[in-house]
């Protein structure tokens, strides 16, 4: 990789974390809030680094690995060419381990040229064959991989998971309550989470949910059978560990799915309530979309109308 | 991506050029033109509906998702390494060690804890041990417990399994006693031939700004790790996604197989060690035992590592101390995971 393109990947690196940690929330549809001021300090030190690294004045431009041996002087060339000779072995057994499936298949010296006096120790690993070896780059080629991500945040970030994730995950089992629980607050419509709904149907033994009006908001997943589910996806550090709450919705006819609702509606009768038997599903009343909330993985409760 | 939706126009208007300096414009040049125009849209359509299939979606949330969670991490623990090589002379790790081999390979495993880097930054580090006279059988106990017993790692433990302390104190005695293990087996049975003669590698050198050596290493490693977390990342999007969970549950519902299958995987998935354990937590239909190998495999055996290690130390170490190492990890993690956990 050459000098231009990993400052141009640092650089890049630091604003896509900055757009969508600083300027953005959508970090939030990957992450928990809490990794904010780690991907914050990350992005700025991802520029600090590129902008050291294109630095004027240190290097003549565009140069690219051969650049170390200008840049110290001839009686430590060799040393230090044997360093970087070395960390370009090892570069490079990568890449080709990664071009070719076979990352002890190529050894030579093909990168040996370049490199002031490098002894020729027989560590190297290039590509002896030489037809693609000719970008000796210090940097090996998987981290051009780099940028995908790099620019997928920033011009392109894919929407949190949604109905097609809940779709193929099984409800998640909610942490069993160990204290009584308290009596339920007398507003009504009762705003509740999922989760808490979910824990009063199948573990309140005092029933209290039951005939309660409670008011839930997640977004629309397609069910098998009758009524839909009303879902949200919770995780507990990024979005490869979702899980999925799923209450089951009778009444009115399914909205599109992902689309965010809140529910009104009362307990749906079916298997004894305040055990796991009982259906985890509201008889609904009212639905109405709202807007989808900012951080999609908290299982909150709705927002007062 | 970019690559593919530009190449067909180009291609495209190439040879409508060509065709068209050879005999001057050929019959059908407005067809042409007009294909021309119109045939990367069409193919940035195409792509673009690709790409808004839910599935698609969902396995680029997933792969950008673990590949935010990391970076953090891993620059963190690139920045450190980077450190340590440019400020701490690595004769202070030969000199703190005993004389004994014997002796000397728990005291490096345990010196690992001072290496918070990830996998890719313990194998030179192992090279330059043994370059500066460190006993062999001691600088890969080094290399199998450092990636996996430094606080960066048990502290990303810690997180992503969050209210289980006895699964971050799990990881850190399997991982020890892996290392310990492979070190004496090393003295035991293994023999210099299949060691390819180090070169001397160190961190600072007189003369040269830290500073400058710091930074290099840093960014170095940064992108050489990074490039590989990404593919780490999509590997996990790609099974995250693609795998039903009912094949999950087959694996999930046998002791035995699921601690085999989790150490499989985490040999192919390749994921860094400081973001592992993000991902072991996602897999939360296996017993706590088959996610402590998958821990404890993973930093010490993966391709990108036998890679690593087939380029630094010869393929034939690579090979014979990869297989050993799976071995051990897998019953020292079943042992410990069965009393701990």
């Amino acid at each position: 990789m050459k000098r231009f393109a990993q400052v141009g990947l640092l650089v890049l690196a630091g604003l896509g974390l900055l757009h969508t940690s600083l300027f953005t929330d959508e970090y939030l549809r990957f992450v928990k809030a809490g990794m904010r001021p780690l991907l914050i300090a990350s992005g700025v030190l991802l520029i600090g680094l590129g902008a050291a690294e294109a630095w004027p004045g240190r290097r003549p431009g565009g140069g690219d690995a051969h650049g170390h041996d200008e840049d110290h002087g001839p009686g430590h060339g060799r040393d230090r060419a044997d360093d970087h000779g070395r960390a370009e072995a090892h570069a490079d057994a990568h890449a080709d381990a990664q071009a070719y499936g076979d990352g002890g298949r190529h050894e030579g010296d093909g990168h040996g040229h370049g490199h002031g006096d490098g002894r020729d120790d027989g560590v190297r690993v290039g590509d002896g064959d030489g037809g693609h070896g000719h970008d000796h780059s210090r940097v090996p080629r998987v981290a051009w991989l780099l940028f995908l991500p790099v620019l997928s945040l920033l011009f392109y970030a894919p929407p949190a998971l949604g109905s097609y994730t809940a779709s193929r995950e099984p409800a998640k089992v909610v942490a069993v309550q160990e204290d009584a629980f308290d009596p339920l607050p007398a507003t009504s419509p009762l705003p509740i989470t999922l989760t808490e709904f979910t824990q009063r149907v199948q573990q309140d033994r005092s029933r209290a949910i039951k005939g309660r009006t409670v008011r839930m908001t997640g977004f629309v997943t397609s069910a098998d059978g009758d009524g839909w589910y009303l879902t949200r996806i919770v995780i507990s550090c990024c979005a490869a560990d979702s899980t999925t709450l799923k209450v089951r919705v009778y009444g009115p006819a399914a909205p599109k799915a992902d689309t965010w609702v809140t529910v009104e509606g009362t307990w749906h009768p079916g298997g004894a309530l305040g055990t796991s038997s009982a259906e985890v599903a509201v008889d609904a009343r009212g639905v109405t979309k709202v807007d989808k909330p900012s951080n999609a993985y908290m299982d909150a409760v709705p927002l007062a109308s | 991506m970019q690559e593919t939706e530009i190449r067909p126009s180009a291609v495209a208007a190439d040879g409508a050029r060509g065709a068209g300096a050879g005999r001057g414009l050929p019959r059908h040049w407005p067809l042409m033109l007009l294909g021309a125009a119109v045939a990367p849209g069409a193919v940035l359509v195409l792509v673009g509906r690709t790409l808004e299939v839910p599935a698609v979606q969902a396995w680029r949330t997933v792969c950008l998702a673990v590949t935010v969670q990391a970076l953090p991490f891993l620059l963190l623990g690139t920045a450190l390494s980077g450190a340590i090589n440019a400020f701490v002379p690595a004769s202070v790790f030969s000199r703190l060690l005993p004389k004994r081999a014997a002796l000397a390979v728990p005291v490096a495993g345990v010196a690992g804890v001072v290496l918070p880097g990830c996998e890719c930054a313990s194998v030179p580090v192992a090279s330059s041990l043994i370059g500066r006279g460190v006993t062999p059988a001691a600088a890969f106990a080094f290399l199998l417990s450092a990636p996996a017993v430094n606080p960066v790692v048990l502290t990303a433990t810690a997180v992503a399994f969050p209210g289980s302390p006895e699964m971050v104190l799990a990881r850190l005695v399997a991982s020890l006693v892996t290392a310990a293990a492979m070190g004496w087996l090393w003295l035991w049975l293994g023999r210099e031939e299949w060691l390819r003669p180090v070169v001397r590698h160190s961190g600072h050198r007189p003369g040269h700004s830290r500073w400058t050596e710091f930074r290099r290493g840093f960014q170095h490693d940064f992108l050489h790790a990074g490039g590989f977390l990404v593919v780490g990342a999509m590997a996990a999007a790609t099974f995250n996604v693609a795998v039903p969970r009912s094949v999950l549950d087959t694996f999930s519902g046998s002791p035995w197989l699921s601690v085999l299958f989790l150490a499989a995987l985490a040999i192919v998935l390749a994921v860094c060690s400081e973001a592992d354990a993000f991902v072991a937590a996602s897999l939360s239909g296996f017993s706590p035992v088959a996610r402590l190998a998958f821990m404890v495999v993973g930093p010490m055996v993966d391709l990108k590592l036998i890679a690593l290690q087939a380029g630094t130390f010869g393929r034939a170490f690579a090979v014979r101390f990869s297989a050993a190492t799976a071995v051990v990890a897998v019953v020292c993690s079943a042992v410990i995971g069965g009393v701990l956990l």
